[in-house]
């Protein structure tokens, strides 16, 4: 990746904390490396504690790295100009409840040096973007933690930042809820945007994310486009069929290496994803019943589980 | 540092602490306690009007001290807990911006309240008949510089530390300086080198709040000079310039985990 394509850019990181009186010391991440290119969508994935949200900090500078650097855009997180075209949206993003969504997002494009004359058309069409038009004049006490978390992105976005980091922002939301953020992220990847994205969610991921990152006890065990992590592995699948003879299971076994388990007058074959044809071919001549053929759907689920576990 | 920036977290601390109704109830007992001056000044045969406006201003300076503290304390502390402050900082703004925002946005908060209780005391003090003078002025002059070097303490305090403790240190603070200059003469009669050494140290760096109680010119209309008030206002300002460079200091340092 050259130096003008990289929009974040980690190398080395080291975070300890000092919890209680400050006697021992809690390394949290361990040098931590990685870049993410411009127009990315990037997935930061994790176990909880993992240092997903301490490495987030890091970034918008809430947290000093104990050694190493990073820099937004080429310029070092230490700066407050790293921050100018960012926008973030923590994990469950609270806001004073005292303000309306209106003036929340006046005062954060104020802070990002939105020009007055801008501000208000600006913020009015955020409002409409994440569906709060109507209760924009409402103190935030009165909205639901849908509300807050839309005008958590809406504040994120005032500024129409180049860079966005959201910090698990599918938690706490209903299935539409999360839905839209979906196609948030989507939006603002075909606008050109750079999406860094810390989550637990695989299915998000596997469907937003160009490339990923899978951290585990402050070190990353994996990075790379969730294709190129499922080519490393072999998928498997699963077929059920019926009228299996015994000559078939053997031939099965022997030749496709497949895994058969009864169930009454059916066999439950779990068989790698490259010998699929095969099988399904030797099945058919011998007259056996195909009754259903399941891709394995959950392959960056087990990679993760095995990177958690130091499996991989 | 971009002043746009302060001004906007400050009229955004202004706009919040002005909503926040639990304030108003230390404001209204204020009030009620600058009006008891007349039922009390009643009672009494001589100087009523002085009774009345002694009673006045002592509640203008004693609220206006509980309120900057009981405020001030939560100040930082409520958005790191709150973590609104994640979203702020997480915008083109330096954390001295941050802090001296919140600063201005509540020294503004209570210097309102504040005359809002001048304008309490000045009803009563004409309803009754008792004399205002520019002593008065000065008084609100001064009080307002101590009122804003207590938010500044607390300020400070509330930077690092729980608002338990916030309270504890400005409490503190506020009412050893209401001593120093009493410590520093104690130290300067003892014969120990060693006790006037540390009695003339604590008189440098604690506040000498003394200097800015002007109640008794005020009530009894004493004469005042211009370095009466001039002095006490530049050691304000400069005193409170000091305390919130050590609070950015310490806040620069802090990690929001």
């Amino acid at each position: 990746m050259k130096q003008r394509d990289v929009a974040v850019s980690v190398e080395g990181v080291v975070k300890d904390f000092r919890p209680g009186f400050g006697l021992r010391v809690r390394r949290v991440l361990h040098g931590l490396s990685f870049r993410v290119g411009r127009g990315e969508v990037f997935g930061f994935v994790g176990p909880n504690g993992a240092g997903k949200t301490t490495t987030l900090k890091v970034l918008m500078g809430l947290v000093r790295p104990t050694a190493g650097r990073a820099s937004i855009l080429g310029v070092d997180v230490g700066e407050t100009e790293s921050r100018r075209h960012v926008g973030f949206l923590p994990e469950n993003p609270y806001f004073s409840e005292l303000l309306s969504g209106r003036e929340l997002l006046h005062f954060h494009a104020r802070l990002a040096g939105v020009p007055a004359s801008a501000r208000v058309r600006r913020v009015d069409t955020l409002l409409d973007w994440v569906g709060l038009r109507a209760a924009a004049d409402a103190r935030i006490r009165t909205y639901s933690k849908g509300m807050q978390q839309r005008v958590g992105i809406a504040q994120a976005l005032v500024h129409d930042p180049h860079v966005i980091f959201l910090d698990e922002p599918m938690s706490g939301l209903d299935p539409i809820g999360r839905k839209e953020i979906r196609d948030l992220i989507l939006r603002l990847r075909s606008e050109g945007k750079t999406v860094f994205m810390n989550t637990h969610i695989l299915s998000d991921v596997e469907l937003l994310c160009d490339r990923v990152a899978i951290l585990v006890a402050g070190r990353i065990r994996y990075e790379g486009s969730p294709h190129e992590l499922l080519e490393g592995t072999e998928r498997e699948a699963d077929v059920v069929a019926a009228r299996v003879t015994p000559d078939t299971v053997v031939a099965l076994e022997e030749r496709c290496g497949a895994r058969l388990r009864g169930h009454g007058d059916k066999v439950e074959i779990r068989v790698k994803e490259k010998s699929l044809q095969e099988l399904l071919a030797m099945l058919l001549a011998s007259r056996a019943e195909i009754v259903s053929v399941t891709p394995q759907r959950d392959s960056l689920e087990q990679i993760f589980l095995s990177a958690v576990e130091g499996r991989r | 540092m971009s002043a746009t920036v302060v001004a906007a977290i400050a009229g955004n601390t202004l706009r919040e602490s002005v909503r926040n109704k639990i304030a108003y109830a230390l404001l209204f007992f204020a009030i009620v306690m600058i009006g008891s001056g007349a039922i009390v000044s009643s009672l009494s045969y001589v100087e009523s009007g002085r009774i009345l406006q002694d009673v006045g201003l002592a509640a203008i300076r004693l609220f206006g001290v509980a309120i900057a503290i009981f405020v001030g304390i939560q100040l930082v502390y409520r958005e790191v807990e709150r973590r609104t402050v994640y979203t702020i900082l997480s915008k083109p703004i330096s954390r001295a911006q941050f802090l001296l925002g919140k600063f201005a946005g509540l020294t503004l908060t209570i210097w309102l309240q504040a005359a809002c209780m001048g304008a309490a005391f000045a009803i009563v003090s004409l309803a009754s008949g008792a004399p205002l003078a520019w002593q008065h002025l000065a008084f609100g002059l001064l009080v307002g510089v101590e009122l804003a070097l207590v938010v500044a303490l607390a300020t400070l305090f509330s930077s690092f530390t729980t608002p338990m403790l916030a309270a504890f240190f400005t409490t503190g603070f506020w009412a050893v300086g209401q001593l120093t200059r009493e410590l520093r003469d104690l130290g300067a009669a003892s014969d120990q080198p060693g006790l006037q050494a540390v009695t003339a140290l604590a008189f440098r760096v604690l506040p000498d709040l003394q200097s800015f109680d002007l109640a008794t010119e005020a009530a009894h209309g004493l004469p005042l000079t211009a370095s009466d008030v001039l002095l006490p206002l530049v050691y304000g300002f400069g005193y409170t310039a000091l305390v919130l460079l050590l609070a950015v200091a310490i806040f620069e340092r802090r990690d929001f985990r």
